[in-house]
């Protein structure tokens, strides 16, 4: 007794197996794009529990409108209960770890600052269709979200949001100097120099944070320098670029700074400019929400600047990701899908509650004028900077090397060492040392 | 009739040795038995604390000895065997050496600040005194204390420009103002970070050194120190020559505890300094959090931090020496 053969059609080649499989197929995929077009999920996913593991927000009211509106919405419309957990975006990286580990833990899973996609792959769930959907969807992404979540051409994770580190400066006390607006570093150095003995000099964190790992990486790519390659195998840290940066970051601390920038912490810069003291700051918008509340003369007089451009025009702003993944092991995948297409549908929504925080990926959602931002004249500049927007890595991709470079600080250690007086000939060697090393060994692994 | 015993019937000693060899032995069996039952009673008491060391420190130790020699990462399921490739990668690293540096440094000064406050504490908390009982109450206050919350109060004491312990001294004027050369930055000065680490940690742990001091003392007889006294024994000497000896297998226990919570201490330079600045307070388990963890080399993680062992086992050694021959 022989199988039975699929009956073959003489005109098309098609076996009948073949045609259910692509008419399914077909019927499938409109069905979930018509859902899609109707924010409607899909009735498998009724009853079924999602569970969402993120930062706590630096804005709180945002995580209390997340929690309390946005995903209750979306939980009760869909039928599904959803679950968040907040916890500090340190200490993301190590509850990853160990949901990776145990197999088990939250379905949709944020990343914060440090992307590790390249790292877990293997264990997230290939979302490419519903990134390439919001992508068709919302005009496209900027250059630089790719990277951070595709690995051998496939996407692994949601870039949600980002954060914008730019310039916030204090608008009366240029002025009263007559200083030229914080356009340029050499501006912004100029500026530290004037003010620093009138009792108003300027930080950036020479310090072990997340916030010394963005300020320091954006005026070394806006000098023209870079961190790796396209490839992201080649390292480009050796250049004439870095030792400029590294030269012109000493002067900026012996003429416009004082020590207390070497214990700083991500919030020192906040609380400086909160304080009246700073002259300018470069950091989150969080710090101008924070002196809002908490000193409204010197709120009144904090500008806002587009990222100073280096010696040959150049501005890069190098900006922390957030990115969603969900886990392989989950089994509510589809939920969560279902949950992340809402939620990328929702960044404008996502940028009034966090008061002009959250910035988008996507092109569309980046049209001026942008919810927050596009109707407040200090704020405004911020929707130019989705063109210069960069991150770790640059120009090349946030990848496991870069990752163990910016956990081990090892490009504000250079920094911070040119800073105390070494000679920055000594600086470069370590710092490079460091950087072969490292590419060197995840290459032997 | 030949061979007969003296006093009739068979012999005595024949029937002793006929009825004896299943006596003795079911004796020995009762013995015997008895004995297996004391000694399943004592490994039945022991079970649950060798099982909980096994599996809560056994297990992960293994563990980490096997991802040490693999090339083990965060999320990566599968992992190869390297051999020694993670130690060399270690000793390769620069700043693997500043922190090795900075973990003795720690370890020691700790030790040293911990054994005078926490003997002094001890030796005010034997006195009798009013409210002595709150007062031992509130003396654990800081070891008892979640860390996160301590350690960010430290934090505040020591930030840049709004330390209390700054303005305090500034009013006294034992330093200078706030933005000139004498303002110390905590935090930010690579040795003063050090100490100020060093300080957190004393503070957090001096009081736990202070009961397990204070538990010793009270151990000491009265009479003994009576008889002391009357030799003539000043306050030092009888300290020297009676009340340690006699507690030195407590001091040990505590010892060892204690350079254990030391060079374990991951918490408090990571709350502080997260390392910085420029690595001068960074300390090996500090390090291998975030090769093995942030940066996802579990395998290379594991080396460095295997690297406390060797610093580890002298005190252990030790320790465990000296209360073994005190015990003969």
């Amino acid at each position: 007794m022989s199988d039975r053969q699929p009956i073959e059609t003489h005109l098309t080649g098609v076996s009948r197996r073949g045609f259910l499989r692509t008419t399914g197929a077909g019927v499938a995929g409109g069905a979930l794009a018509t859902m899609l077009a109707a924010r409607q999920a899909p009735a498998q996913i009724k009853g079924t529990t999602l569970r969402i593991l993120q930062w706590s927000h630096f804005i709180p009211a945002y995580d209390t409108w997340f929690d309390n509106v946005f995903v209750k919405e979306w939980g009760d419309k869909n039928g599904v209960k959803v679950r968040v957990d907040h916890i500090p975006h340190l200490e993301l990286p190590a509850r990853m770890a160990a949901e990776f580990a145990a197999a088990a833990g939250h379905d949709i899973i944020m990343n914060g600052s440090s992307i590790l996609t390249r790292l877990y792959y293997k264990s997230l769930a290939d979302i490419s269709d519903i990134y390439d959907g919001a992508g068709k969807k919302h005009g496209g992404w900027i250059p630089t979200a790719g990277p951070l979540v595709q690995v051998e051409g496939r996407t692994y994770g949601m870039p949600m949001f980002y954060i914008l580190l730019p310039m916030l400066w204090r608008k009366d006390l240029f002025e009263a100097n007559n200083l030229k607006a914080p356009d340029t570093w050499e501006l912004a150095r100029v500026a530290a120099r004037t003010l620093k003995p009138k009792g108003h000099p300027t930080g950036i964190q020479f310090s072990q944070c997340a916030d010394a790992n963005l300020n320091w990486r954006s005026l070394l790519f806006s000098f023209g320098g870079a961190e790796s390659d396209v490839s992201g195998e080649n390292i480009l840290i050796d250049s004439k670029e870095t030792r400029e940066a590294l030269k012109f970051a000493k002067a900026l601390y012996d003429e416009g700074m004082t020590p207390e920038v070497f214990s700083w912490d991500d919030a020192s810069d906040n609380r400086y400019l909160a304080s009246g003291v700073a002259c300018w700051i470069h950091d989150a918008i969080s710090a101008y929400r924070t002196t809002e509340d908490t000193n409204p003369d010197v709120f009144k007089n904090t500008h806002i600047a587009i990222e100073p451009a280096g010696p040959g025009g150049k501005r890069v702003s190098t900006s922390a990701a957030n990115v969603y993944m969900i886990w392989k092991f989950s089994k509510n995948q589809q939920a969560a899908k279902e949950f992340l297409t809402y939620f990328v549908d929702s960044g404008p929504e996502g940028m009034v509650q966090s008061r002009g925080y959250n910035m988008p990926y996507l092109l569309g959602q980046a049209k001026k004028p942008m919810p927050i931002i596009g109707a407040d004249p200090k704020m405004q500049i911020l929707q130019d900077f989705p063109k210069i927007v960069a991150f770790y890595g640059y120009p090349g991709p946030f990848t496991t090397p870069i990752q163990e470079v910016v956990n081990l600080f090892v490009l504000p250690d250079m920094f911070t060492r040119v800073a105390r007086g070494q000679a920055i000939e000594d600086v470069m060697k370590w710092g490079i040392g460091e950087y072969r090393r490292i590419f060197a060994k995840h290459k032997r692994a | 009739m030949t061979g007969s015993p003296l006093h009739g019937g068979p012999d005595p000693m024949a029937r002793a040795a006929v009825v004896s060899v299943p006596a003795v032995s079911a004796a020995r069996r009762r013995r015997l038995s008895h004995n297996g039952q004391r000694l399943m009673f004592g490994y039945t008491l022991l079970a649950p604390a060798a099982l909980y060391v096994l599996l809560l420190v056994g297990a992960p130790f293994l563990f980490s000895l096997y991802l040490a020699v693999s090339d083990a990462n965060v999320g990566d399921p599968v992992a190869r065997f390297i051999g020694l490739e993670n130690f060399r990668s270690a000793l390769e690293m620069d700043v693997f050496w500043i922190s090795l540096r900075n973990s003795v440094t720690f370890l020691v000064v700790a030790a040293i600040l911990k054994s005078a406050l926490g003997t002094s504490l001890a030796f005010l908390l034997l006195q009798n005194f009013k409210g002595k009982k709150l007062i031992r109450g509130l003396v654990v206050i800081p070891f008892t204390l979640p860390i996160a919350i301590s350690v960010l109060s430290w934090k505040w004491m020591y930030d840049s420009q709004f330390s209390v312990i700054n303005w305090v001294l500034s009013r006294m004027g034992l330093i200078g103002q706030f933005g000139t050369e004498g303002w110390p930055v905590w935090l930010g000065d690579p040795k003063l970070a050090l100490l100020a680490c060093i300080m957190v940690n004393v503070w957090r742990t001096f009081p736990f050194s202070a009961i397990v001091l204070l538990a010793g003392f009270t151990s000491v007889p009265n009479e003994i120190l009576d008889a002391a006294k009357v030799d003539g024994c000043n306050f030092f000497q009888r300290f020297r020559n009676v009340v340690v000896p006699m507690i030195f297998p407590i001091l040990m226990i505590g010892f060892l505890f204690d350079t254990v919570f030391t060079l374990s201490d991951l918490s408090v330079v990571y709350l502080l300094t997260q390392g910085g600045p420029a690595n001068a307070t960074k300390i090996l388990p500090v390090l291998a959090y975030q090769v093995g963890i942030q940066a996802g080399n579990l395998g290379r993680g594991a080396a460095i931090a295997l690297f406390l062992v060797p610093l580890l086992f002298p005190a252990l050694i030790l320790v465990l020496r000296n209360l073994k021959r005190r015990e003969y």
